[in-house]
């Protein structure tokens, strides 16, 4: 069985979780409406497969970042919703914070060098 | 903290997961809904990879090892589902399986019972049996004044048991002689034996020469003889003619030591009084007719007690400087046993093993040619699977589950197959009753293992070529048909052998004449005669032989002939050979009452002395191309000894070895009190007994003579091998049925696979005899590959089979013409028929058929 297959967006999986958990920020959502929540968001430059989005939200609900409860959809359908838990906003606080110092730090080499 | 959040998480998941498998299937289904109704079709593409995106979602949770065994049982139940879909192929396949398993359980189950299995007795795994050893030397055996010492000394045997058989004892004035076995006083108590009726020998009343002469009677003997008496303890039975008291009858299922079964057990301090001028207790030195066991002391291993025994060997040298071999010491072997694990032992039970072993590789060919045949059969659901996104490893996972779930059926099937044979030969046998056909946990393990190792044997092969589709190639087939023509050959010629070699053993001529003799053993040294008076009764008892009516002649032998007791041999190298010498005593009646003809030279002459005749073989071993007459040096005689005769080879004594020679001594008075008187008669043999019993009687009263007939011991000394080849022809008639069944199969397969190609060489003219050359040719390899192999395994097989047999040549032509003949008649049918149906095909319907 082939692991570690890179989303087709060239999207590393790290990543794709902070997305994940920053869209989540703003309330409870399905796995659909997470994936068109980042489509959109990005300016349609990041697609995310299915392939990549819910083995993420598993890794997700297994490290009690999100929480997932069933709820009917905008099309009158069960669905699952996924909610950021309080340990999934300090996770997220934390990832955005890294990230901003590693962009920082990119961008410093990036206009000096 | 949130580790163990996490380890919660993850156990919730594992008694939810069901719930949670299917959550994610909905969800997913949702997903796929809202993107195609979003006009993003492209979405559909995932479509078949969905199984495969679920167990990676899944494998998020780590539980890996648990997918895979949820995976295992998919496998299983899709497995299942496939074999009962085709239930011809399930059954044959599980009934060549049965064959294949159900004789390694058969033969695993035997050794086990005899071998590995403890006796039922009290604590058997502290029993050891005690034997004299030397680096040169051994014997079963030791005087009871040895064993006595030993057991006065060794501190760390908590316990010494001594048992001591001899023959012939006469019960009340029956004409069949009873076995016997004199046992240590704490014999019975020991091994924790209870008695069925009345009491066994006991510790406490029986070990005393001054106790009263008591008697045990054995299960069988107290039913048949004394029809079951309840009231039989008490009673008083009268044994060479001296009162007894019953005590007692031993259990039905009674274990005892050595394997032995006899009759009657005694108090052993009661030798003397029932046979009368014994001195097996009185004897001093150490070889002696007593075989001795001994229990570990707590804590004490067998090493350990070894050693003390071996300062106690070195004391006893002190006291019979004589008696005590160099470097002599007494070996410890585990005694709980019903066979002890001796080397020629191993050597039966290697060829054995691999002779089943064999039968099972026939019966994993056989099968393997079936499924890769089923391979092409399923091309089609197969192609479908990978399409739809199952990789290689998915599949051959899949067709060895298969597998596996079909050596389980038929390990089942061969356990009961194995349960059953053993039942059979159980009762057949006449075992002991404690031994049970019931498979114990060894028994069970050992058809797990076994069925596990036919498996990878039958199906992994085939799995491998099929999952990567190239099952169409013929490399694995030929290679199946040479592992499978090998193994069937080795299996007919082995067949052949033994059944030739029970044709020899039963049908040829042994070399001297038996139907007519009877063989009596007076016991004159057992009963403390001395030469000079044995002599007399020689000649007195002879005279009175030679006097009954019909009676032709009557001679004298050291050893009588096929029998078992009192057999010496003399290993010696003659010209860089080991050879087994059998020296024997004679009078010079002996050829003519045997019917041994004299080739050369003469008879000894009466009274002679430092004379030797020689056989035939012996003959030509020492002095090849020589006259052996007046020669000096037959190896295994004294100095001073002159070759005046050679008669032709008689196997008098051995008749399982071909290799043996005899050398025959002139009686001399020292070894009188050993002689065997020999009787031959123009009339029923049979008949004689009584008369000798009453002869013997009357010249005196306190010998029991052990009477037998030679036809009968001719019986028993050519069934062992009769048994023997039955049983390796029963096999053989298998494996050679499973071989033809699977040879036939593959054979007709391969070529029915090449039904197009044959039609298009007939249009374009070739000629039927080419074509059909061509087909059969392509079969040359493997099977040149599988009659050397074959040939070349059974050849050194064969060598240790020598060994084991009598008659089994080395290099029998017929029985190895005759497999390979069987094998090559079998391979040209299993050719010709499917080849002679394309030859009738025309081009059009062969095409049309692809």
């Amino acid at each position: 069985m082939p692991k570690n297959e890179m989303p087709k967006s060239g999207m590393p999986s790290g990543a794709l979780a902070m997305l994940i958990l920053r869209v989540l920020h703003s309330g409870p959502l399905h796995g659909y409406a997470i994936a068109q929540r980042i489509h959109v968001l990005s300016s349609e430059v990041l697609e995310v497969e299915e392939g990549s989005l819910y083995p993420a939200l598993q890794k997700i609900l297994l490290k009690g970042w999100a929480s997932a409860e069933w709820g009917i959809s905008e099309t009158n359908r069960k669905v699952r919703f996924y909610r950021l838990t309080l340990a999934g906003k300090k996770q997220l606080e934390a990832e955005l914070k890294d990230y901003d110092r590693v962009t920082q730090a990119i961008q410093s080499v990036l206009r000096t060098a | 903290m949130e580790k163990i959040g996490e380890i919660l998480r993850r156990i919730g998941y594992l008694l939810t997961r069901n719930r949670q498998r299917r959550e994610l299937e909905a969800e997913m289904a949702f997903h796929r809904e809202m993107a195609e109704r979003a006009g993003r079709p492209e979405a559909k593409r995932t479509f078949g990879n969905q199984v495969r995106l679920q167990e990676q979602a899944r494998e998020a949770w780590g539980w890996t090892w648990l997918e895979w065994f949820d995976r295992l049982f998919q496998d299983l139940a899709y497995a299942a589902r496939t074999l009962r879909r085709s239930p011809g192929f399930t059954l044959s396949a599980i009934l060549v399986l049965a064959v294949g398993i159900g004789v390694n359980v058969t033969a695993f189950s035997l050794f086990n019972l005899m071998v590995l299995q403890y006796l039922p007795v009290r604590d058997p795994a502290s029993l050891v049996r005690l034997q004299r050893r030397s680096p040169d030397a051994s014997t079963n055996t030791i005087s009871y004044s040895s064993m006595i010492f030993y057991r006065d000394h060794a501190k760390t045997l908590s316990a010494v048991i001594g048992t001591l058989g001899t023959s012939g004892l006469q019960l009340e004035n029956d004409v069949q002689p009873v076995s016997d076995n004199f046992v240590t006083a704490n014999y019975f108590s020991e091994l924790g034996t209870h008695s069925a009726l009345g009491r066994l020998i006991d510790p406490q009343q029986d070990d005393a020469p001054t106790a009263a002469p008591v008697v045990v009677l054995s299960y069988g003997l107290w039913q048949r003889r004394f029809g079951s008496d309840p009231n039989i303890a008490g009673k008083i039975v009268h044994i060479n003619h001296k009162p007894a008291t019953v005590i007692g009858v031993t259990p039905n299922a009674l274990a005892s030591l050595g394997g032995q079964h006899p009759d009657l057990w005694f108090p052993i301090l009661q030798i003397p009084y029932f046979i009368q001028g014994n001195t097996a207790l009185t004897d001093e030195g150490s070889s002696g007719p007593a075989e001795m066991w001994g229990r570990l002391a707590p804590g004490v291993s067998a090493k350990a007690a070894e050693q003390e025994l071996l300062a106690l060997t070195n004391q006893l040298r002190k006291i019979h400087p004589k008696d005590i071999w160099d470097n002599e010491y007494i070996r410890s072997d585990p005694g709980g046993h019903d066979q002890l694990m001796q080397p020629e032992l191993l050597t039966a039970v290697t060829m054995a093993g691999s002779l089943v072993l064999l039968i099972l590789a026939v019966a994993c060919a056989n099968l393997g040619g079936l499924l890769l045949a089923r391979g092409v059969a399923r091309e089609h659901e197969i192609s479908i699977r990978v399409a739809i996104g199952a990789n290689r490893n998915r599949i051959f996972r899949q067709l060895f589950t298969e597998s596996l779930l079909l050596s389980s059926l038929g390990s089942f099937a061969g356990l009961l197959l194995g349960y059953v044979v053993m039942r059979i030969t159980i009762v057949h046998a006449d075992a002991p009753l404690w031994m049970t056909a019931t498979p114990d946990w060894r028994v069970i393990a050992f058809t797990v293992c076994i069925g596990f190792f036919a498996a990878v044997l039958f199906g992994f092969a085939p799995a491998l070529q099929i999952a990567r589709q190239r099952h169409r190639k013929t490399t694995a087939r030929q290679v199946l048909l040479g592992a499978q023509i090998a193994a069937s050959c080795v299996l007919l010629i082995v067949a052949g052998l033994l059944v030739r070699a029970l044709q020899h053993a039963l049908y040829t001529n042994p070399g001297f004449g038996y139907e007519q003799v009877v063989a009596i053993d007076p016991g004159l040294g057992t009963h403390g005669y001395k030469p000079a008076e044995a002599r007399n009764y020689l000649e007195r008892f002879s005279d009175r032989l030679r006097a009954i009516p019909g009676v032709t002649s009557v001679a004298l032998t050291s050893m009588p002939p096929l029998g078992h007791v009192r057999v010496s041999t003399i290993s010696n190298t003659i010209n860089g050979h080991e050879v087994r010498i059998f020296p024997f005593q004679v009078d010079p009646a002996f050829f003519s009452t045997m019917q041994i003809p004299i080739v050369r030279g003469r008879n000894f002459l009466p009274g002679e002395n430092h004379a030797v005749i020689i056989s035939d073989t012996l003959a030509r071993k020492q002095w090849p191309g020589e006259d052996p007459l007046g020669k000096q040096d037959a190896s295994g005689s004294s100095p001073g000894d002159t070759v005046v005769g050679v008669v032709a080879n008689a196997r008098l004594i051995d008749m399982q070895d071909g290799d043996t020679v005899e050398l025959y001594h002139a009686a001399k008075e020292a070894d009188m009190t050993d002689l065997v008187v020999l009787v031959k008669t123009a009339g029923t043999p049979e008949s004689l007994a009584p008369t000798i019993r009453s002869i013997a009687q009357s010249l005196d009263p306190k010998l029991f003579p052990d009477i037998r007939l030679l036809k009968g011991e001719f019986r028993d000394a050519t069934r062992g091998s009769e048994n023997i080849a039955k049983i390796v022809s029963l096999l053989g008639g298998v494996a050679v049925l499973l071989a033809g069944l699977g040879i036939l199969g593959l054979v007709a397969y391969t070529v029915s696979q090449r039904t197009k190609d044959i039609a298009i060489r007939i249009a374009l003219g070739s000629s039927h005899s080419k074509v059909l050359a061509s087909v059969l040719s392509q079969f040359s390899w493997p099977v040149f590959f599988g009659l050397i192999t074959g040939v070349g395994f059974t050849a050194a097989l064969s060598h240790v089979l020598r060994r084991v047999l009598y008659g089994v040549s080395n290099l029998d032509l017929a029985s190895y013409a005759a497999a390979i003949g069987v094998l090559l008649a079998i391979i040209v049918v299993a050719a010709l028929v499917p080849a002679r149906r394309a030859l009738k095909l025309d081009v059009a319907r062969a095409l049309h058929q692809e």
